[in-house]
């Protein structure tokens, strides 16, 4: 499972669990082509393809977090599309209601849908200016972070930067590590239903330490800035960072390692140096 | 890292020394995963046709000869003085590596059960020759600053090439490629062995640099000192977990199809690759941190792996579970099988790596599958159920992550306590 999908399986987890409907029996797809059948349970479609048959009623509901979703027949319960692809085909029915909060979609004239919402907090087909405005946004945000830490604490930025650099190897070693069993920590924290808060901060508290390695990659950049008060300098490299991870994601495949690969080695060098408390050392070798 | 540095400066016995090691140790342990582990089962069940029960009581005859073997090689080794001999050694392995080439050429022809137990009695005997005397070449052949890295790259190789070949199990076809790959093998030994390459006369000395192992600095670790007995019962924990839950995964259908004995290329692949990366991880945890942090980790990761099988057998419809189970498992095995390789040579000396490195591996490896098999049989005895057995090793696990956590926060409780005191 891609890890961005965690964050959206947990939030699929949360509104089921809301709806009333039964955590421990939902079936997640998360590969290949499957035919939806008549089992009881709620359904949450990943990376797979769902297909509801045509003539065929399933109860639902089903949550759609990515992968492909095409209704031919008739569901009973709520369809709730947080991303991915869903088709309603001509003849289809939703007898309950279609939640749209993200993805793509396509519904046919006549399909049947008893009611349909839409919660989608960012239009689809954004203009480049909202674009701008979001990038400078989050810039501002970030930015201003980095200039609180590189103000004030400029030693902490210091020892987590000098591990990145460093102690690349070691910091890429516990970032790796430390993400894939925190991201399965949490998904697996978020089934047992009780544990979900804490699954949902543990998610939160993991952006904020990709955050914090963000900010000391802005100010490792900032220090080849020409800014000589180091909060400004610290400012200015991460929104300098943050437009080369920007840029980084238009390229394709390689763009996405690469950014993954500065998250992981931000998050590990973040780890080991306790947010910067104190600086990393290895293990030395007594004579 | 030091094998860097030695090729850079053009020195090359080191680095030809260690490469040889990793070779050795990485085709030992193949053979051990390979013919030992899954032959067995096959020439005992489908050749011989022998009960299921049968031939994991031979399998527990095995290890606990195996183990008796190890031990007393150990401690011949040491006070014969021939672990600090690089030669009496190698013509040791060479020993060793001639009967289990005599071992696979006959796997093929055994038929009764007279012959598979006499066959296992051989094979216990040489694995318990070989193992310590392998391993004690680790003060020959590696350089203590780089001993995490060597064992990362012995564990990643040895399961790399596992988890891919074979893809199908035919005693015979595979007794003949190793064989075939053994004999040029063996004759390069004997090459080594004979005394008469120059090579060896400068690898012979350099167990005066690299024979003291990095926690015997500055006070070498006594035999029967607490540390040490903590460690083979931390070890011994971790080989008795993963076998006791390995041993009921591989007998259900449903996680055979995500694991190394997987139909499907893609996903034996998929394993080999996570052995690697587990592997090298370990060897980069290994050199930069204490060992109790590894210890932790592989503990935790076992407590996590089975918890997510043991959610996965209450919750899963009929499908395939998925990938994230098997990669977490690998991961841990693959921990502890670095830690392994490099822990016994480290808390050694000249004078004590063939005790040390038989106790090691014959209690924390053999006597724990001998044990974590004779429970698994009494399991299927009283017909425990999946769910019930992984719960257990579950359960296990999470005492041994819970008792190791409070272990370390007491010692370091004792010593501030100590500091304040005097």
């Amino acid at each position: 499972m891609r890890p961005e999908l965690i964050p959206l399986l947990v939030v699929a987890l949360l509104l089921l669990s809301a709806g009333g409907a039964e955590v421990d029996r939902a079936e997640i797809l998360l590969d290949g082509d499957h035919a939806a059948d008549d089992a009881e349970r709620a359904v949450i479609v990943g990376d797979a393809t769902l297909t509801v048959p045509a003539n065929a009623t399933v109860s639902g509901p089903i949550y759609i977090i990515a992968g492909e979703t095409r209704i031919r027949g008739t569901v009973d319960g709520d369809v709730v599309q947080l991303a991915g692809n869903l088709t309603v085909d001509e003849g289809a029915a939703i007898d309950d209601e279609l939640r749209l909060i993200g993805g793509e979609r396509t519904v046919a004239p006549g399909a049947s849908i008893a009611e349909r919402t839409s919660f989608e907090p960012v239009s689809r087909d954004a203009s480049p200016l909202a674009t701008v405005v979001t990038f400078a946004v989050q810039s501002l945000l970030v930015g201003a972070v980095a200039f609180g830490f590189g103000r004030r604490k400029p030693t902490l930025l210091r020892n987590v930067g000098d591990s990145i650099t460093d102690h690349t190897l070691v910091s890429a070693t516990i970032g790796l590590l430390a993400s894939v069993t925190a991201l399965a920590l949490f998904v697996f924290m978020a089934f047992t239903l009780i544990l979900l808060p804490v699954s949902l901060l543990g998610l939160l508290g993991g952006l904020f330490v990709v955050s914090y390695g963000y900010v000391v990659y802005g100010y490792l950049l900032g220090r080849h800035l020409p800014f000589e008060r180091p909060g400004l300098a610290s400012a200015a490299g991460t929104v300098l960072f943050l437009g080369l991870l920007r840029a980084l994601s238009w390229l394709p495949i390689v763009g996405t390692w690469v950014g993954l690969a500065l998250s992981v080695v931000g998050v590990g060098a973040t780890l080991i140096t306790y947010f910067g408390l104190s600086e990393f050392e290895p293990v030395q070798l007594p004579k | 890292m030091k094998l860097l540095e030695y090729a850079v400066r053009r020195e090359w016995p080191p680095v030809v020394g260690a490469a040889l090691f990793v070779s050795l140790l990485a085709a030992g342990y193949y053979y051990n995963l390979t013919f030992v582990q899954l032959g067995l089962f096959d020439l005992g069940v489908n050749r011989v046709g022998m009960t299921h029960t049968a031939v994991s009581l031979g399998m527990a005859l095995l290890a606990l000869l195996a183990f008796c073997s190890a031990v007393a090689t150990g401690v011949a080794l040491d006070r014969t003085g021939w672990s600090r001999d690089l030669l009496v050694k190698l013509r040791l392995v060479l020993g060793v590596v001639l009967t289990q080439l005599v071992l696979t050429a006959a796997a093929p022809f055994v038929a009764a059960p007279a012959h598979f137990f006499a066959w296992i009695v051989v094979c216990a005997l040489s694995l318990g020759v070989g193992m310590p005397t392998t391993l004690s070449l680790t003060i020959d052949f590696v350089p203590v600053r780089d001993r995490g890295y060597v064992a990362a790259a012995v564990a990643g190789l040895s399961f790399f090439v596992a988890a891919i070949y074979p893809l199908e199990w035919s005693v015979e076809e595979f007794s003949l490629v190793m064989v075939a790959a053994m004999v040029p093998g063996s004759v390069a030994i004997g090459v080594l062995a004979s005394g008469r390459v120059g090579l060896v006369e400068t690898l012979a000395e350099q167990h005066e640099e690299f024979g003291v192992g990095r926690f015997c600095r500055p006070d070498p670790v006594r035999t029967r000192s607490l540390p040490f007995w903590t460690l083979v019962a931390l070890l011994f924990g971790v080989f008795f977990i993963d076998s006791l839950g390995f041993l009921r995964l591989v007998e259900t259908p449903t996680y055979i199809f995500t694991s190394w004995q997987s139909p499907d290329l893609r996903v034996r692949l998929f394993i080999a690759c996570a052995h690697v990366v587990g592997a090298a991880m370990a060897g980069v945890l290994y050199t930069n941190f204490e060992r109790q942090w590894l210890f932790l980790w592989v503990l935790g990761l076992f407590s996590f792996t089975h918890l997510l099988y043991t959610f996965d057998t209450r919750v899963a419809g009929a499908g395939e579970p998925p990938l994230l189970l098997p990669f977490f498992y690998v991961l841990a095995v693959s921990f502890y099988t670095t830690l392994n390789f490099a822990l016994w040579p480290d808390l050694s000396t000249p004078e004590t790596i063939g005790t040390h490195s038989a106790i090691g591996l014959g209690m924390a490896g053999f006597l724990a599958t001998f044990l974590s098999t004779g429970v698994a049989l009494y399991f299927r005895a009283l017909e425990v159920s999946l769910s019930d057995h992984l719960s257990i090793v579950n359960a296990l696990a999470l005492l041994l992550f819970v008792g190791l956590a409070v272990l370390l926060y007491v010692r370091r409780m004792i010593v501030l306590a100590r500091a304040e005191t005097t």
